[in-house]
């Protein structure tokens, strides 16, 4: 079968002329000999569409994509914020339109009632609450959400409006249009829950503040981020409430949100403390033209005992006054991975036997290192290759060694502790004896103490052994 | 008198005590009868050692392993290779660690920096290259905020070109450690105790001095063990004197192609 190019989508000038998407392009070529065709990019059409819903969340924290072309905003408990739902709808056509989107909305109590509208019903439509039933009335049976040929067949039995649908008694409509038509319309008028899946998980933990005029300059932007954050701390601390991390994000006039994000070792809601982490941070941001919104979010929401400070100084110091803040100020500044805690992990290959724990997280259940067992202070990423080694006997350690371009002559060694490779984690057939190591620890004859290895074995001679230096113990 | 000078020098700031060897022939020198608390220590190698920094390294942790009993030791290192299970051998609670991995320099200054003047925190190890006048005073600074003792390893980059080393130095002592071969009890095989020269360059308000050292509890199975509930237990100091060398130089201890790289 022969791909046929199709129109995924067309303008409203060529909407005007009688093509629609779907059509064939032979098709439409032979209507509209000047027709311009631009391939369709349906990823760049998705990020675009998660761009916009970025960009969305400075009117509500919850947003959800609507895969290919639509977006749900959960603007419950937020329209207040502009006066109501209708001055707050006529923000939002306002600031989409100076983008220039081309765009259709509506407001209703259900995703489902909002999608029909949307789609189906006048642009900008806003449902009274409890009141999407009359608007669905008039609308076509493709408001539903349903397949095409779901719709279709309704259609064909001359159900032309969404009140004919609700007006048939349950059990008749859902045997007659199956499951999936009457949880739509349940949804449509509220009668079922839907859950959305939102862009973030919405949180409760979310403040915002918008500025009369742009504001660009560095001091400005580190009153704001001191003002939010007190304004989000005041209320996680009224609801006994700390939280491990904040996200900050800087809505510029173009449109583009600048995010930023501190973490906190322990969950916590000092404003002062908070603002401070971002105040380096800010530098990186562009303001660009302006910045006309800040937004601040708290996530991982804990709660924490409001604990009084001490009165007795003589006492030693709580994890929350000392070491806590300088994880926090350590790791937001450095980065996460560069400020840890050596953890054990139970495995006898001493590359893999230690782990990184976060600075103050609970010491783990494995089993801590064994200190009898010898192990060098310094290790090394890789083991470096000894050059020039003298061993008098198979299974002997050497007498002597090159490294770094230096001989040094054992004087005294210990040995061999034989370590093998974790052959049940891999594939058995690439388990081999070259992975076996001996290590010896040798002093030489000046103090140095070296942890060193041979891997493989004498007597293969496709594979003879070689040394390595695997480790320093000063 | 000594004290007097101390009680001067220290500008009527509190004394943040001291930590002593336990020895005598050591103590002696040391002012106060220790070594010097809410001060900081400059720790060198010899030879290689001053670009892998063992040697000094597992003496740090010998001389913070009765610190990490106070509180958090703060390791701030410029290349990861130190590892926990060879403190933890040595006696050092590798759950009191904390290592930070600075990307330059002045980065690892500012955090050993920072560390020293958090509470709860009882030493601050850091490895840098150098340490000019004005980031040693501040470093000083630091340390007297919460008494923390701060130990700088002298450690070069692997590859790097030898500075010039700077002439003057807020260090409290300054220290040059290398291995010294051990000495096994007699008819015994293998390696005995880890055993370190460590010279005593530069003493502010005491005297210099060179010694064999011996950590004599290494790699025993009672050395790891640590009460974390025994805070300030009167443990004995990890090293043990096995020799004085006087303050001479070190000329015969030390064959000259270490001392030459």
């Amino acid at each position: 079968m022969r791909a046929v190019r199709r129109l995924a989508a067309v303008s409203l000038e060529a909407a005007r002329l009688g093509l629609h998407p779907g059509q064939k392009a032979t098709d439409a070529f032979a209507l509209v000999p000047e027709l311009k065709t631009a391939e369709a990019e349906p990823q760049a059409d998705a990020a675009a569409l998660a761009a916009l819903a970025d960009w969305c969340v400075r009117f509500s924290p919850a947003v959800a994509i609507d895969a290919p072309d639509g977006l749900f905003l959960d603007v419950t408990g937020v329209d207040h914020l502009w006066g109501g739902e209708a001055p707050m709808l006529a923000d939002f056509r306002g600031r989409l339109a100076a983008n220039g989107l081309t765009f259709r909305c509506a407001v209703a109590d259900t995703p489902g009632a909002a999608w029909a509208l949307a789609h189906f019903g006048a642009d900008g439509a806003i449902a009274p609450p409890g009141g999407q039933a009359e608007l669905l009335a008039p609308l076509p049976p493709a408001a539903l959400r349903l397949e095409t040929e779901a719709w279709a067949q309704i259609e064909r039995l001359g159900l032309r409006q969404l009140g004919q649908l609700a007006a048939i008694p349950r059990a008749p409509f859902g045997r007659r249009f199956g499951r999936g038509a009457l949880t739509r319309l349940d949804q449509a008028l509220g009668r079922e829950a839907e859950a959305l899946t939102f862009r973030r998980p919405a949180t409760p933990w979310f403040a915002r503040l918008a500025f009369a005029e742009p504001i660009s300059a560095l001091e400005d932007m580190a009153r704001v981020t001191a003002d939010v954050t007190a304004r989000l701390c005041e209320r996680l601390e009224t609801q006994g409430q700390g939280a491990r991390r904040f996200e900050l994000a800087f809505h510029r006039l173009d449109g583009k949100a600048l995010p930023l994000s501190v973490g906190l070792s322990l969950p916590g809601r000092d404003a002062a403390r908070i603002a401070k982490l971002f105040a380096p941070k800010l530098e990186t941001v562009d303001p660009g033209f302006g910045i006309e919104v800040v937004t601040l979010s708290a996530e991982a929401v804990e709660p924490i005992s409001g604990r009084q400070a001490r009165l007795d100084k003589a006492r030693e110091a709580t994890v929350e006054e000392g070491l806590g803040p300088l994880v926090d100020r350590l790791t937001n500044r450095l980065g996460e991975d560069r400020v840890w805690r050596a953890a054990p992990v139970e495995s006898h290959v001493p590359e893999l036997a230690v782990g990184r724990a976060r600075p103050l997280a609970k010491p783990s259940p494995a089993r801590a290192w064994d200190p009898a067992a010898p192990r060098p202070t310094r290790l090394f990423r890789r083991p470096e290759p000894l050059e020039a080694v003298v061993a008098l006997v198979p299974d002997d350690p050497p007498t002597a060694f090159r490294w770094r371009g230096r001989l040094h002559r054992v004087r005294r060694a210990e040995g061999p502790e034989r370590i093998g490779e974790e052959w049940w984690k891999g594939q058995i057939e690439d388990v081999a004896v070259g992975h076996l190591r001996d290590y010896y620890r040798v002093e030489d004859a000046e103090g140095a103490r070296f942890w060193l290895f041979r891997a493989g074995l004498y007597g293969d001679p496709a594979a003879p052994p070689k040394w390595w230096l695997h480790g320093l113990f000063g | 008198m000594r004290a007097k000078i101390a009680a001067i020098e220290a500008g009527g700031r509190a004394q943040a005590g001291v930590l002593p060897f336990g020895d005598a022939a050591i103590d002696g020198c040391l002012p106060g009868g220790g070594l010097p608390l809410g001060r900081w220590h400059e720790i060198g190698g010899t030879g290689l050692e001053v670009e892998t920094a063992a040697a000094p390294a597992a003496f740090t942790a010998l001389m913070a392993a009765p610190l990490a009993r106070r509180g958090e030791v703060v390791w701030v290192l410029r290349r990861d290779d130190l590892w926990a299970p060879g403190l933890a051998g040595l006696g050092f609670p590798p759950e009191r660690l904390l290592q930070v991995c600075a990307r330059d320099e002045a980065e690892a200054l500012s955090v050993m920096e920072d560390a020293l003047a958090t509470v709860g925190v009882a030493a601050v190890v850091g490895e840098v290259e150098a340490c000019d006048l004005t980031a040693g005073r501040r470093l000083q600074l630091a340390c007297e905020k919460r008494g923390a003792a701060g130990f700088l390893i002298r450690r070069r980059p692997y590859g790097g070109q030898a500075r010039r080393e700077a002439g003057g130095s807020a260090a409290a002592t300054r220290w040059r450690i290398a291995s010294a071969p051990s000495e096994p009890p007699a008819g015994e095989f293998g390696l005995g105790a880890p055993r370190f020269l460590a010279e005593l360059e530069r003493c502010r308000g005491g005297r210099t001095g060179a010694w064999l050292l011996e950590a004599a509890q290494a790699y025993e199975p009672a050395a790891g063990s640590y009460n974390p509930s025994g805070e300030m237990t009167d443990v004995a100091h990890p090293l043990r004197l096995v020799a004085d060398l006087g303050d001479r130089q070190l000329a015969p201890a030390q064959p000259a192609h270490r001392t030459a790289a």
